[in-house]
């Protein structure tokens, strides 16, 4: 089965914030998954750039609301 | 805390929770001045773009905020800054007038929002604009939104001064700001180059601002050939650069301190006072520390004086 932009940015959090257990869904939000500040969705919006082969703009992704969205503007960059 | 500071606050919670840390590190650095500039700088947003003014604000503070922390960690990865040329920072920021916009308001905020900022801020008005002579004739060198200068001539109702800017967006901002701020008949912006004022009288102001040009321009050193001509002998300048710290328009990358310093000694300046600041927190793992540095400068009035 493919692996689904959620399921691969799910590996990427759980690295990035060093919890093997942690869940990832659309729905998820920074309140959900702590650690999760203004500096670390920066250095998540790189590790994902790099991860995907996309470049972001700023506007973008300085108000995304949840993986969901996150999710959703990584597949719209990658078509 | 005051009004437009509890405001503030709780929109940041509600609609920007990731920078809500940031924030509140700034406030309790110094909470007495963060609410000062709340209040101050906010208030005249709020005459300049009413209910707007929160909102449009702080949503384009995180997002500059934003901006400058992607850069960073680009110029990590590769080890210089992306934009060498005025040109091309022509091309990726200054034709789009919305951008532009977006980018002198994301600015404003940050004198206080950031905490290292807040500290150049009061380094700024204790040790500069407090110092000022009577009467004093400023001139402002890429005033941008126009806040510093504003701040200076709130503080100081018997000094007068005059903005250049390369930018119709600062221009617009600057002046709406004035006006708000009902220092429109001190404050007075023009549409012009800063660096092209050889036509200005020489030695005719007795200080000048010039806070976060120089790390903009590919020869730093007419920066302070400007500075060197406008400023009468004794006159003083406050000028701020950023080190290791990139934008998407830096073009020139200072690395030390003494880089700035050695450049005002070239163009007949002294070094009165330096503040070097930076974040508390940086990338993981960064090479590079993002620092903020002010100068307060003096033209000399002999060869070592």
């Amino acid at each position: 089965m493919p692996t689904t932009t959620i399921d691969s940015l799910a590996t990427v959090f759980q690295q990035l914030f060093d919890d093997d257990e942690l869940i990832v869904t659309r729905e998820t939000t920074a309140a959900d998954v702590v650690g999760w500040d203004s500096l670390t969705h920066v250095t998540l919006m790189l590790t994902i750039e790099k991860q995907f082969a996309i470049r972001f703009k700023s506007s973008q992704v300085a108000s995304l609301k949840n993986v969901g969205e996150l999710a959703d503007l990584i597949d719209s960059l990658r078509k | 805390m005051t009004e437009l500071a509890a405001t503030l606050l709780a929109y940041v919670r509600t609609h920007h929770p990731r920078s809500l840390a940031g924030v509140e590190e700034a406030r309790q650095l110094d909470p007495d001045r963060f609410d000062g500039y709340a209040e101050l700088l906010l208030g005249w947003a709020g005459r300049v773009l009413g209910d707007r003014a929160i909102p449009r604000t702080v949503d384009a503070f995180v997002e500059f905020t934003m901006d400058v922390n992607m850069a960073q960690g680009r110029y990590e990865a590769s080890g210089s800054y992306e934009h060498k040329s005025y040109r091309e920072c022509y091309d990726a920021v200054y034709a789009d007038k919305a951008a532009m916009d977006d980018y002198l308001w994301g600015v404003y905020l940050t004198n206080f929002l950031w905490a290292h900022h807040l500290e150049l801020s009061a380094f700024f008005e204790t040790r500069f604009v407090a110092k000022l002579p009577e009467r004093a004739a400023l001139i402002e060198l890429a005033p941008g939104h126009g806040g510093w200068g504003l701040v200076a001539m709130h503080r100081r109702p018997d000094a007068r001064l005059e903005g250049f800017d390369i930018s119709p967006s600062s221009i617009e901002i600057a002046r709406a700001l004035a006006a708000a701020a009902g220092l429109a008949g001190r404050a007075r912006y023009e549409l012009r180059d800063a660096l092209d004022l050889t036509s200005h009288p020489a030695g005719s102001v007795d200080a000048c601002i010039c806070n976060f040009l120089v790390e903009h321009l590919e020869q730093p050193d007419r920066l302070f050939e400007v500075i060197e001509h406008v400023l009468a002998p004794g006159g003083k300048a406050f000028v701020s650069g950023a080190l290791t710290a990139a934008q998407v328009d830096h073009i020139y990358e200072f690395r030390r301190e003494s880089e700035l310093v050695l450049l005002a000694e070239r163009h007949s300046m002294r070094v009165l006072e330096a503040l070097s600041v930076h974040p508390q927190r940086t990338l993981p793992r960064a090479r590079f520390l993002p620092r903020s540095m002010s100068l307060i400068v003096q033209k000399r009035t002999r060869e070592h004086a």
